[in-house]
């Protein structure tokens, strides 16, 4: 089944840990976002397979936007 | 008193043909009461019959409750004028006598056969809740269908469980669907998924139904003004409530294992988990006695405040007010969350619950600022000027308008707009560190008196105790409109 990590609201991009193919345990960190002067990790809550990362260091993102498919 | 098996089992034989005798139903209220209430403790209120409701009294953890359970045995649990008056005289009794009163709910809402007297029966139900409501505590366990009046029930109630199987609707999706034309099915449009995340209907998601009936004991125990108990500040250990917290001031992380590390071990029950998870509300004990704990989570949106955080929280502290529950306010909060989605979704409006709240609610109120707080926010999270009892903070504590780099930011637009790129961090540093000279942060509000005391992370605890237990025990005087 096919989920879908986003972002939960407006934040720059600073790192992206995973790359496709990659697997993931749930709670692990996919990606950290900067926003309100924060370090914020996005965590999976789900396992499964990365299938597409939809964002790079240095993107902006808004809320709702997806930042990584999961496959699991 | 005893049931009546020849009822039950004249009503099996007239609605259920063929299939197990209504006694034998695992379903039977009777089951279902006795399996969230003390062992052995259960006395029916009114004999067992086709009424579609069951009342008892019994007790939880030894203390006396009273209790009712929908009977999805006789037509779907559907609610007539027997059941709700049934259900009306158990209130009556527990308001007279002051006790906690548990619902079980499964149940398709009023009984169609009988009409508007159906509806004018369960509107008494909805008017002896509102009736009670502040005055004892009110426990839902929805373990079924809890479609229209009976979705109602449970919302007016200081607490909503719901097991795997419970859904709950205003419109059950046949109608949705012949309606509108959308097609969706009963989990989607009621069940735990979107209760638990999305509409905020639901406190606790239980993972089945022993598991509801558990978390209402135990919700039951601390909510209780008889069973609340007092703060006993010699019993508690003190622990480093810090040593979860990162390294990098800049970092989030999850507030959970703050809250438990400053509960007394295993007595934590968390409110709506999942939904505003922005902002956990939690009940459990400190030294004994029951509090209610308010806590940022700067895992989720920074930490942030924004509209359903503040209604989360707002509806919380209205409850344990209302019950006598001391509070315990965690504060590490970089703002609102700024946005359009935000204004058009009424953070303002819903804001103000949160002020409205803390500024009335007169139990004993603690607020620990762990790492920073900022403009509305610091106001709304139990602040000095709302009347907190005591205000603490950890000695490297940012409180302030806003961070300091952006407040010199704003307040030193025009001569930044000409400094060179290269040289603006420079600046900025310098001009922030001067900011943090003259408004003085921490050092400063403890002077002006707007945080009390500065407190090593490893005797918070045991300050947090102290100040709960010298504080005067009071309990607010108003209902606890599900806002």
């Amino acid at each position: 089944m096919r989920h879908v990590v986003e972002s939960e609201l407006v934040a720059n991009v600073i790192a992206v840990h995973v790359a496709a193919g990659q697997s993931v345990e749930p709670g692990d960190e996919v990606l950290l976002l900067e926003s309100m002067k924060m370090e914020i990790p996005v965590l999976t809550e789900v396992a499964g397979t990365v299938t597409a990362v939809r964002v790079e260091a240095g993107d902006v993102v808004q809320e709702g936007e997806v930042l990584v498919v999961l496959d699991d | 008193m005893a049931r009546q098996p020849n009822a039950a089992s004249a009503q099996a034989s007239s609605t259920t043909a063929g299939k197990p005798a209504r006694a034998d139903d695992p379903r039977h209220p009777q089951r279902r009461l006795e399996a969230c209430l003390d062992d052995g403790s259960l006395e029916l209120l009114a004999p067992d019959d086709t009424s579609g409701m069951l009342t008892a009294r019994g007790t939880v953890r030894g203390r006396p409750v009273i209790a009712f359970a929908s009977d999805p045995t006789v037509m779907g649990g559907a609610m007539g004028v027997e059941g709700c008056r049934k259900v009306v005289e158990a209130y009556e009794r527990a308001i007279e006598d002051e006790l906690p009163i548990i619902g079980i709910w499964h149940s398709g809402g009023a009984r169609l056969p009988e009409g508007v007297v159906s509806l004018h029966a369960v509107g008494e139900i909805f008017a002896v809740m509102t009736r009670a409501s502040g005055l004892i505590p009110q426990i839902s366990v929805v373990i079924g269908a809890a479609a229209g009046g009976a979705a109602y029930g449970p919302a007016l109630t200081d607490i909503v469980i719901l097991a795997p199987e419970g859904r709950i609707f205003v419109t059950g999706p046949d109608v949705v669907r012949s309606v509108t034309g959308e097609a969706v099915d009963a989990l989607r449009l009621g069940g735990p998924e979107p209760h638990g995340r999305r509409s905020g209907v639901v406190h606790v998601l239980a993972s089945s139904i022993d598991d509801a009936f558990e978390r209402a004991r135990s919700i039951t125990s601390l909510l209780d003004p008889s069973a609340v108990g007092t703060c006993d500040p010699g019993s508690v250990q003190d622990r480093d409530l810090a040593r979860s917290f990162p390294e990098s001031a800049r970092r989030a992380y999850d507030v959970h294992p703050v809250v438990e590390d400053l509960l007394d071990e295993g007595t934590t029950e968390e409110l709506h988990g999942r939904w505003a998870p922005n902002i956990v509300t939690a009940l459990g004990r400190l030294g004994g006695g029951a509090v209610g704990v308010i806590a940022n989570n700067p895992m989720r949106l920074g930490g942030c405040l924004d509209s359903a955080s503040a209604e989360k929280s707002a509806r919380f502290v209205r409850m344990c007010d209302a019950f006598g529950i001391p509070l315990v306010v965690l504060v590490d909060v970089p703002g609102y969350l700024p946005g359009v989605g935000q204004e058009w979704d009424g953070v303002v409006r819903r804001g103000a619950k949160l002020l409205h709240a803390f500024a009335e609610s007169v139990v004993p109120r603690v607020t620990v600022v762990t790492r920073k707080t900022y403009g509305g926010a610091y106001i709304a999270m139990n602040s000095r000027s709302l009347g907190a009892t005591r205000v603490f903070a950890w000695p490297d504590a940012q409180v302030a308008v806003m961070g300091s780099v952006a407040a010199i930011r704003i307040l030193h637009r025009r001569r930044l707009a000409e400094v060179d790129d290269a040289e603006r961090e420079a600046v900025e540093a310098e001009l922030a560190a001067e900011h943090d000279r003259l408004s003085g942060g921490l050092e400063r509000a403890v002077e002006i008196g707007v945080v009390d005391e500065v407190v090593e992370p490893a005797q918070t605890r045991s300050a947090i105790a102290a100040t709960i237990a010298s504080a005067p025990a009071r309990r607010g005087r108003h209902t606890n409109i599900p806002l």
